[in-house]
């Protein structure tokens, strides 16, 4: 362990046992999620960041969204992403959830992730390598540092537009909403 | 291209074009009121796999192109011979503004999911098929998204571009 880091573990030790121990989601979208099994096995292992994947999505707080994302899956990630524990952190993971990517134009697939669930980082690249993971890692330990990894709070506040945002793509969902959303955004939606 | 299998095509049904297109392949193009025939035909000759059920737009000849591809299963090893590699393409066109045409499932139980593929996708409604239910997508679409007319970037500014950012990004 860094011995300037003690401080900080006396501070927010909740904090630091999050940061150093990201439970990822074994969440498959696209084709990145090919990066993800050598990531996690012995070459790359990703371990020694903390970060080791799980199988539901209550044990995780770490959500790569690894690739494109279809409107079906749109529907799985926001379901997954619900469920997951506070806090939770979304990494984007090539170039389709950022803007499209090469599937700018298509007639399934979603762009600009972040209209529907809040990113915290992003990795641009098709593919990235598998090191981009451990890069973003360490960025994402600064932003928890700093308390800029706060996806789920703006979540919580905006949570009424990304709902809209969600039905917009979705159509109605078959749900109810995570936070309560007041009156007079049911109307306006009815409207 | 088996000698022997193109004289019977030729000779059991009018109408119908063989050619050989190499890499072990070979065309077969034949009207649409004959196809359910032939491929029962060919099944009888051994031809028990359907690798493949596609089909293709031609928007100005105003017909849609049915493909199916087949090939055999080699239960021995034994019976491995060159000629068992051909790939027979059987090709057939109906008209593109009703477009309809009989099932194979009663042929082939695997052309199910490519039936309902096709329902979806082009828009081709299988006569018989008994869960011509939506496969893959989500959202209703006016025009079959893989139809040539079906304009894409068109159809992403208006549903997708038109989605506001949830949070104000100045903040």
């Amino acid at each position: 362990m860094d011995r300037n880091q003690i401080t900080k573990w006396f501070k927010a030790p909740a904090k630091m046992a999050n940061k150093y121990s990201l439970h990822a989601i074994y969440f498959c979208t696209g084709c990145g999620i090919i990066e993800v099994p050598p990531v996690i096995t012995s070459r790359w292992d990703a371990e020694r960041f903390g970060v080791i994947p799980v199988a539901t999505p209550r044990q995780a707080n770490l959500f790569l969204i690894t690739g494109y994302v279809s409107v079906k899956t749109l529907r799985a990630i926001i379901r997954t992403y619900e469920q997951m524990y506070e806090p939770k952190y979304t990494v984007g993971f090539g170039s389709c959830p950022v803007n499209g990517g090469m599937y700018w134009d298509s007639y399934n697939t979603i762009k600009h992730l972040d209209k529907y669930i809040p990113i915290d980082g992003w990795i641009a690249g098709c593919m990235p390598r598998p090191e981009a993971i451990f890069i973003a890692v360490t960025h994402l330990w600064t932003l928890i540092d700093k308390g800029m990894a706060n996806g789920y709070i703006r979540y919580r506040e905006n949570y009424k537009s990304y709902r809209r945002n969600q039905e917009m793509a979705l159509g109605k969902l078959e749900w109810p909403p995570l936070y309560p959303i007041d009156s007079n955004f049911e109307e306006a939606r009815r409207e | 291209m088996n000698e022997r299998l193109k004289k019977e095509l030729e000779s059991t049904f009018k109408d119908i074009l063989v050619a050989d297109s190499g890499d072990n392949c070979a065309t077969v193009t034949i009207k649409y009121s004959q196809a359910l025939a032939v491929l029962r035909f060919l099944k009888d000759k051994g031809f028990d796999h359907l690798a493949l059920l596609s089909a293709v737009d031609w928007i100005e000849e105003k017909e849609h192109e049915l493909v199916y591809i087949l090939t055999r299963y080699i239960q021995n090893i034994d019976e491995y011979r060159d000629e068992s590699k051909l790939h027979l393409i059987v090709k057939t066109r109906i008209p593109r503004d009703e477009p309809q045409f009989q099932t194979i499932t009663g042929i082939f139980p695997i052309a199910e999911p490519y039936e309902r593929e096709i329902h979806e996708l082009f828009g081709i409604k299988f006569e018989g098929h008994k869960r011509l239910t939506p496969l893959f997508l989500e959202r209703g679409y006016k025009i079959p998204p893989f139809r040539k007319d079906f304009d894409t970037r068109k159809y992403v500014e208006e549903v997708f571009d038109k989605i506001p950012f949830a949070e104000n990004k100045d903040k």
